[in-house]
């Protein structure tokens, strides 16, 4: 028995005392009775101890279905304070028509968001995840303390927790994943089009490979690997770093989405279609056609790694929609009283690009920028009434970046310009906090962020923005209530715990 | 005086039950092992001590395991390792479940006599249970449509197939579920297209034939030597060391008279 103890011990030490390891422990106990240090049966009472060993500890309670081979549980938490203002024209006002002439809307909102997920990997080289989140907003997690109407002092009427993301997805071609359902951005993007906190929904095809060359003597060398990295633990889609040394490394890269933006329901009503209602100019009266509004996305690009981590990325996109949905099916206008949320006449094409590079122990600096051009902009703006604005169909943004936020006393300074005219993006869309969710604005936003511990960073943002024309709205619809929305100032300071 | 009178006229019933249960052994679980090894053993054990009582219920390796954590049986017979969450559930209700091997077993694949396969590897073994392939064809057979036979889900050998031989994979989806080895060597003997798995008592059955793996075929030596790749230990599980009656049967079992009805049956001998 003194020997089994020992054996029981050693194997404990050597393992870690954890379930999983006391499960590895059958390969020694197995290689030990084969080589007749232990009999079958004495492996057999030193397997029973550390399994019990192990049934009593924290990881031995949960029980995992056999198909999971890997399952990550992950999360955030993040508390901010908030100041958020929008300030009405110097002349006609919108919707206060000349009333408030210069005003200031100004909110104050001290806010919190949760989000964990659990993600994993499945025998057979399919994948999930799932991640709950606060909010039902599709462009925030954000729950505002002391927000409820009603239900008294620390009410719970908007703590609701949401699915926020719910997939899965296939890995077993070469080069290739497949993902289906309520899923982390796929694409490469920027703020500019994407609100970070949108979780699409529908189906995603990725292609990614890699080519290395291995440049000096007598010519080039390209060696090809493959990696399945594909999403960032933030949700966001990456393109993963060099993992083994090289001196010319190529990315190449494809992404397609197929997005259900919305549900008509239903596609063949009883009677005749519905019509689009009064107030809506030229639309009032028209038939509206019932069909779901699909978004898809056609995304290739490239990513050159040079020695000495320069890098340069490229991916150009393009967007276009199919259908109308029942909830987007008015044309968009922008300016105040008309519609904010229309996707007619929306074939966007985007750049997004961004070079990067580190050199020496300075710390990592990369200079970024988008370029977006709406190609039906012109009849965007004639169906908003504003034919003589067809110019305002592109958008484009410039920055800079110093530093990085990964571990313990990392920081990070960004800062960037941002001009999006009137019809040239998705207003559903694009980042709710700079600009406040609108068009036609352009302004310049700043970030500054710094790791107190590896799981606790600062954040300080700030934005301020400006009508771009002066004759049209600001279309959208943001937590601002005015349009036209004539400056425009945000303030966050953050402080997020990830685990 | 009372009291004491009571007292005595209460304990002498019970003392009584005590001493009709002291030669009864309760026995669950395996079938496997309880359909032939354990009734035997028990026949040998009775011959040498006259009086002695056994109730063996063989219902799957699950039912032992959990007869020894709820207490309702001395021996728990398992062809199977308790899991992690059996092990915890009997220590969190103050068990301690003692394993002693009694018998090694190879699990045989097996399919009709008439089938002209000569052998499989083992990954045709996982790609036909798992229902990855459904045709003979695919694994070198003459064609036909794989008719896959499991043991029920309360089976040790069910689950010990999973992990020895499926990489922990769920069953085809069309795999029919039979209560016992018996069960599955008659259904293969009549069916041509048959393929099912058992222990080595039953791989002579009528009608079927086991297949090599790899290889390897499984002979007592081959199990002995853990060279055959579907070996197992099979499993008296007690409450903490045994003791009294249920002592008395788990040393005969591993013992040399025990050992050679392990033999006789079909089962491998531990030493």
């Amino acid at each position: 028995m003194k020997k089994l103890t020992l054996v029981a011990a050693a194997l404990c030490v050597a393992l870690g005392g954890t379930a999983a390891r006391a499960q590895d422990a059958g390969a020694l106990l197995d290689l030990l009775v084969k080589k007749r240090l232990i009999s079958d049966q004495e492996a057999e009472e030193v397997r029973t101890e550390l399994v019990k060993e192990s049934a009593n500890t924290a990881a031995g309670k949960w029980k995992l279905s056999a198909p999971i081979t890997e399952l990550e549980l992950y999360g955030d938490m993040r508390l901010r304070y908030e100041y958020r203002g929008g300030r009405l024209p110097s002349t006609n006002s919108g919707d206060f028509g000349q009333d408030h002439l210069n005003d200031w809307y100004e909110r104050h909102r001290e806010r919190y968001r949760l989000r964990v997920g659990l993600r994993g990997t499945l025998a057979d080289d399919w994948f999930f995840g799932l991640r709950l989140e606060t909010s039902a907003s599709s462009r925030s997690t954000n729950v505002t303390f002391g927000g409820e109407s009603s239900g008294g002092p620390f009410a719970k009427g908007d703590d609701g927790i949401f699915v926020g993301q719910a997939y899965f997805g296939y890995t077993g071609f070469p080069d290739f994943k497949f993902t289906g359902g309520r899923m982390p951005q796929p694409l490469i993007t920027t703020s500019m089009l994407w609100d970070d906190d949108i979780n699409p929904e529908g189906l995603a095809e990725q292609w990614k490979h890699t080519f290395t060359f291995n440049l000096g003597g007598g010519g080039g060398e390209a060696v090809q690997s493959y990696s399945k990295e594909g999403y960032s633990k933030e949700g966001k889609s990456v393109v993963a770093p060099a993992a083994e040394p090289f001196k010319l490394k190529l990315d190449v890269f494809a992404n397609f989405a197929q997005y259900v933006y919305d549900d008509e329901n239903p596609e063949n009503p009883i009677g005749p279609n519905p019509v689009v209602g009064s107030g809506n100019g030229d639309q009032t009266g028209q038939k509206i056609p019932t069909t779901d509004a699909f978004m898809l996305a056609w995304q290739v690009g490239a990513r050159l790694t040079f020695p000495n981590s320069v890098y340069v990325q490229l991916a150009p996109t393009l967007y276009n929609y199919t259908g109308n949905g029942d909830t987007f099916n008015i044309h968009f206008n922008g300016d105040p009283g008309g519609n904010q949320t229309g996707i007619n006449s929306l074939l966007v094409f985007d750049l997004p690009a961004e070079i990067g590079w580190k050199i020496g122990d300075l710390p990592p600096m990369r200079v970024f920028g988008e370029f977006a051009d709406n190609i039906e902009g012109h009849d965007r703006a004639r169906a908003a009434g504003h034919p003589d604005h067809t110019g305002q169909h592109y958008a484009w943004m410039v920055g800079g970046a110093i530093g990085q936020l990964k571990a313990k006393h990392d920081w990070e300074i960004r800062a960037w310009y941002q001009y999006a005219g009137q019809f040239a993006l998705d207003p559903n869309l694009v980042d709710s906090d700079i600009y406040d969710s609108r068009v036609n604005e352009r302004g310049v936003a700043v970030k500054a962020g710094y790791m107190v511990a590896d799981a606790i960073s600062l954040n300080l943002t700030w934005a301020y923005s400006w009508r771009i024309n002066g004759s049209l709205g600001t279309g959208g619809t943001g937590d601002i209530p005015i349009n036209p929305l004539d400056q425009y100032q945000l303030f966050q300071a953050d402080c997020s715990v990830k685990f | 005086m009372k009291i004491k009178y009571l007292a005595l006229s209460l304990a002498l019933p019970v003392a009584g039950i005590a001493s009709a249960h002291a030669d009864r052994l309760v026995i669950k679980g395996s079938d496997t092992l309880g359909a032939k090894l354990v009734p035997q053993l028990a026949e040998q054990f009775k011959a040498q001590h006259p009086g002695t009582t056994f109730d063996i219920a063989a219902e799957g390796s699950t039912t032992g395991i959990a007869a020894i954590i709820d207490g309702t049986a001395q021996i728990g017979m398992s062809s199977r390792r308790a899991k992690t969450s059996e092990v915890g559930a009997a220590a969190s209700k103050g068990k301690h479940m003692k394993p002693t091997i009694v018998a090694f077993d190879g699990i045989g694949v097996i399919v009709n006599s008439a089938n002209p396969l000569k052998g499989l590897t083992k990954k045709q073994v996982e790609q036909i249970f798992t229902g990855d392939v459904t045709d003979w064809s695919a694994v070198g057979g003459s064609g036909g449509k794989i008719s896959v036979y499991t043991r029920n889900t309360s089976s040790g050998t069910y689950s010990e197939f999973k992990e020895l031989a499926m990489k922990k994979r769920d069953y085809a989806p069309g795999s029919q579920k039979m209560a016992g080895n018996e069960q599955i060597a008659a259904e293969v003997g009549k069916n041509p297209n048959g393929v099912g798995y058992v222990g080595m008592a039953y791989i002579k059955a009528s009608g079927v034939k086991a297949l090599p793996v790899d290889g390897a075929v499984p002979s007592v030596k081959a199990v002995q030597a853990h060279s055959y790749p579907y070996w197992r230990p099979t499993f008296y599980y007690t409450n903490g060391d045994p003791s009294g009656l249920a002592k008395d049967f788990v040393d005969f079992t591993v013992g040399p008279g025990g050992q050679k009805i392990v033999a006789q049956v079909g089962f491998v001998p531990i030493k």
